[in-house]
């Protein structure tokens, strides 16, 4: 059968766009579902995607992904390979299959949103592709954790982790309701695809792929190589979203929407990310310090793309630089301290040679967050690991949801208060970590005021009892899925303080 | 007498944490509430007396969080005399 090359059909095919005569254009797109900004509808009809893609050839290629995928995960499983994986990369692999995996599912009811709500045919069609897209990761990212939950059954939180009140979920979940379940097309095209999925996950994904293959993990680094293939083509529905929105000189609402996302994709993906990186990864197996990292991928390439957009680098720049310095080192103790509350076992990364890394790649690192593993490991030592086990609650942000570590950033040299940032609105406390999270939720409080951060929840009367072991049932977490040390403590047996570092 | 959360800093240390303290605790006993949850566990311990810092003034040891007018999470910061 004679094939037209798709030059010559495909402009005519996609373009589906006509004038309503029934119904209102507000019926059709409202403004809830999708905001237009004010920007006339032909102009939303030149939206260009710059991947082209027919749905035969989406098939054929998402076709012959799956076939190498389940290729190397049918060898991988029959291998030895998981049982040998070190603690810090398992520790890495459970944190990321339970924070991303159903998000994924949720990402594709966003595409769907665009699939329907974006405001030109070219634009709905690509759409398609990323609902396809974001349904084939959260299958994936639930199946292959699922092959090994014989092995760690802890993986299931791949599935579990989404649909319980852990405290690292309320902020995922606050993240990407704000990100796409509860947002609109167009924004969503510049908070999801472009600033999230062009920025971030590259860090992610592309990150962790080439750490998983040098750690072994084949079975993960595919994976996830092959989910970035995807995020690579439906990421693209940003740029044209936004030239659009440029051109009708709608930059400041552009803007305001990046610099928002931009700030709270940082906060996660420095918790998420940050500790993979700098702590979980193997000493060997690392390339980059997240920081490192950030700064070539996000810091450079990423906003160089954005101000060839005429659009700038946000408000806060500078306190996003503070921040790559210290703000992930305090995450990483926060996890480990309060452990209990995760679903995979932290390790601390600790061991004197892995100090050494980190004062090399963070100068200052030892005098500033060595000296709380200094008295925690002499806890340990001294026979008293109960002593490195939290007894209160850390306070969380009520914009990133994530525990406030300002005092880190204080201690360390980076920032000139170790005070929190009050808000008192209709009679209620808001708590945040720093200029941009309380900017954030300052931005639409009617959005997020509502909200209840597990903190408030726990004084609310919501947990109950009010103790340790009933927040921990309330986050979903059994005594046997509650993390403990990773090492059981190897770090603190293999470095002894002494003046001027860390020795054995 | 009444349970009164507070988000608690003790100087040197990472984190804010939640602290119930009781709102007719002297300011001696409020500092060792927070304190429990920091030094010896990340931050080394001195031999030296705790005040408490309450927007930006050190407070007097037998001051009260009910005499003082506190609200309920307020910050309160612990450090060494």
């Amino acid at each position: 059968m004679p094939r037209l090359p798709r030059a010559d059909w495909y402009d005519l095919t996609r373009d589906m766009n006509w004038d309503f005569s029934y119904v209102t254009e507000e019926d059709v797109f409202p403004e809830l579902l999708s905001n237009g900004f004010g920007v006339p509808k032909q102009d939303w009809w030149t939206w260009d995607e710059p991947y082209k893609i027919t749905y035969a050839e989406y098939v054929h290629n998402q076709a012959g992904k799956d076939a190498g995928l389940f290729t190397v995960n049918n060898v991988v499983g029959r291998s030895k390979i998981f049982e040998n994986l070190e603690p810090g990369w398992m520790a890495a692999t459970l944190a990321h299959y339970g924070a991303i995996a159903v998000g994924e599912y949720q990402a594709g009811i966003g595409e769907a949103r665009m699939a329907r709500f974006g405001r030109a045919a070219s634009w709905r069609n690509m759409a398609t592709y990323g609902c396809l897209d974001e349904t084939r990761h959260g299958q994936l990212q639930t199946y292959f954790p699922y092959q090994a939950l014989n092995k760690e059954p802890r993986l299931d939180w791949a599935h579990k982790a989404y649909h319980t009140n852990e405290w690292g979920m309320i902020a995922a979940r606050h993240l990407f309701d704000d990100m796409f379940t509860a947002n609109d097309a167009v924004s969503m095209a510049i908070q999801l695809t472009f600033t999230f999925e062009t920025g971030f996950t590259n860090l992610q994904f592309l990150g962790m792929a080439a750490d998983a293959m040098k750690v072994g993990d084949i079975d993960f680094g595919a994976l996830i190589s092959s989910i970035q293939t995807d995020e690579a083509r439906h990421a693209q529905q940003g740029e044209p979203t936004l030239k659009i929105l440029v051109a009708a000189g709608k930059k400041d609402v552009a803007q305001n929407l990046f610099d928002r996302m931009f700030w709270r994709a940082w906060k996660v993906f420095a918790l998420l990310t940050g500790l993979s990186m700098d702590y979980y990864t193997p000493l060997e197996h690392r390339t980059h310090s997240f920081k490192e990292f950030m700064e070539e991928f996000i810091n450079t390439q990423f906003i160089d793309q954005f101000r060839d957009f005429g659009l700038e680098a946000p408000w806060y720049w500078d306190q996003l630089l503070n921040e790559m310095n210290w703000v992930h080192h305090a995450y990483h103790l926060g996890v480990y301290y309060w452990r209990p509350t995760v679903w995979w076992n932290p390790v601390a990364g600790t061991l004197p040679e892995e100090r050494a890394w980190l004062e090399e790649k963070y100068p200052g690192w030892n005098d500033s967050f060595g000296k709380y593993w200094d008295v925690m490991g002499e806890n340990v030592r001294a026979g008293h690991p109960e002593l490195t086990l939290p007894e209160t609650f850390p306070v969380v942000c009520n914009s990133c949801q994530i525990p406030l570590c300002t005092p880190a950033g204080y201690a360390a040299g980076y920032l000139s208060s170790p005070l929190p940032l009050l808000l008192d609105l209709d009679g209620r406390r808001y708590t945040f970590c720093s200029e941009p999270c309380k900017w954030v939720f300052e931005q639409a409080p009617g959005q997020f005021k509502g909200h209840l951060s597990i903190i408030d929840r726990f004084l609310g009367g919501v947990i109950q009892p009010p103790t340790i072991p009933g927040a921990l049932a309330y986050m979903g977490l059994s005594p046997e899925e509650c993390g403990q040390d990773g090492t059981n403590y190897a770090w603190a047996h293999a470095s002894v303080p002494v003046a001027g570092g860390v020795g054995r | 007498m009444a349970l009164f959360p507070v988000q608690g800093i003790v100087e040197g240390d990472f984190v804010v944490v939640l602290v119930p303290v009781d709102d007719t605790d002297p300011m001696t006993v409020v500092a060792e509430k927070i304190a429990y949850h920091g030094i010896g566990k990340r931050v080394a311990p001195q031999d030296r007396p705790l005040k408490v810092r309450w927007n930006g003034t050190v407070l007097a040891d037998d001051s009260t969080i009910a005499g003082l007018g506190c609200a309920p999470m307020d910050v309160l910061e612990v450090l060494y005399a």
